[in-house]
């Protein structure tokens, strides 16, 4: 995957005329759930509240929805232009992804400092050996910079942030964490990092071979729609806990309230 | 060879693992009450008793009845759910992804049965995507009326 120009054609085409269409769709409709999303949380009142999954949409409806179609129209997939542009712009989603992972965390600890302090400390280390390990594999591929560095930072970033993510998901079982909505949140981004880190591997596996690469041309716009989904329910239907103030101190927990409509 | 490999396994399991974990979440959801009662009697369905007799007296399963009464009360629940007090006569999302987990853990089921694995964990699960479809059932059609009738005899009128 160095050649920027495979890399493009890995990006967006299966080869097969019929099955693109069927990706187009998908693509669309990850792109109108995106900005639904937004505009739900916006008309809801919910921006403030999550403003970096408020941020993080944005980003993902910025790149993926805006200027990905619109350098995609200019220069055309075969072009070298559309391949750079695709992997630094998946780089960049991937580390907007790795922050938003960080502030889950951050939420998840809210209520527990000391644990948040070590957690703080582990992602920067993380990130920085990720960084570290990823600068390290461009001195193989050096005759090809852009490329080969986009390629290798995005998979360790993505597979970093689905164990990053897994870990959250158990400390919230350890913690025995009322959030509901954050749980949905994570459960979102784990499918959003699963499936695409899973393709990678396969693709490393088979040595790039076309079924592979062509499945990444659906997994990833369906494991997008299947977080994208996940968190709409999260943000419609989860019932949030009300919080309250006592005389003497502020109750911490409260118990979600549990009707609601079909 | 052998990290592409490790990534590709734990991906995909960890996949299914957050699928799972997003199901579990939608069912965990808590009704004002038992709805279910009345479709289950209204329908003869046999889950409940499935459940209590797995969670209650941990017997072995008969396998072959269990699995037939399980896919008669689906069927039966899906028609309903699709066509009971439902103006849009189409399945919403949140149904259309317990569908899809129902037959996946069915599915394994199944494959439990062949490996000679413990088939209750499974079989648990599915009474609870069961259960979970009768409430909305149950709570939709407490939600209307049908002139002097009962939910329980609209449930038979349909």
């Amino acid at each position: 995957m160095s050649d920027p120009e495979k890399a493009g054609a890995f990006c967006v085409s299966t080869g097969l005329p019929e099955l693109e269409y069927f990706s187009v769709a998908i693509q669309y409709g990850v792109y109108l759930l995106e900005a639904g999303l937004l505009l739900f949380m916006a008309v809801r009142r919910r921006a403030g509240r999550l403003m970096p999954v408020f941020l993080y949409l944005g980003l993902l409806l910025a790149v993926d929805g805006i200027s990905r179609p619109y350098v995609l129209y200019r220069y055309g997939y075969s072009s070298r232009q559309f391949a750079y542009f695709y992997w630094l712009t998946d780089a960049f989603l991937a580390l907007g992804a790795f922050l938003l992972v960080c502030a889950f965390f951050r939420r998840a600890c809210r209520h527990e400092q000391k644990m948040w302090r070590f957690i703080r400390l582990l992602l920067t280390f993380v990130f920085t050996l990720t960084l570290l390990i990823s600068v390290f594999s461009i001195s193989s591929h050096y005759d090809d910079f852009l490329g080969a560095f986009n390629v290798e930072f995005q998979q360790n970033l993505y597979f970093t942030c689905l164990v990053l993510n897994t870990m959250l998901y158990i400390l919230m079982q350890q913690i025995r964490s009322w959030d509901d909505e954050l749980t949905l949140l994570v459960c979102g981004m784990g499918i959003q990092f699963a499936g695409p880190a899973a393709n990678f591997a396969l693709v490393h596996l088979t040595s790039g071979q076309d079924y592979a690469s062509s499945l990444y041309v659906y997994l990833a716009p369906l494991t997008t729609l299947g977080m994208l989904l996940t968190w709409f329910y999260a943000l419609a239907r989860v019932p949030q806990p009300s919080a309250i103030r006592t005389g003497q101190a502020p109750v911490r927990v409260l118990a979600p309230a549990v009707s609601r409509e079909v | 060879m052998f990290l592409a490999s490790l990534v590709l396994v734990v991906s995909t399991a960890l996949f299914f693992f957050y699928f799972q974990a997003v199901c579990q979440r939608i069912l965990r959801r808590k009704f004002d009450q038992e709805y279910f009662q009345a479709i289950v009697n209204a329908n003869r369905l046999e889950f409940p008793v499935i459940r209590k007799t797995l969670e209650e007296y941990e017997a072995p399963v008969d396998y072959p009845r269990v699995c037939m009464t399980l896919k008669c009360d689906y069927l039966a629940l899906t028609y309903l759910l699709k066509n009971a007090a439902n103006v849009n006569q189409r399945y919403s999302r949140e149904e259309l992804l317990l569908i899809l987990y129902f037959k996946a853990v069915f599915f394994s089921l199944v494959a439990r049965h062949w490996l000679r694995l413990r088939e209750n964990p499974a079989i648990l699960k599915l009474t609870a995507v069961l259960q979970f479809f009768a409430n909305v059932i149950g709570q939709r059609v407490n939600l209307v009326r049908f002139g002097n009738l009962s939910a329980s005899d609209y449930l038979l009128n349909l």
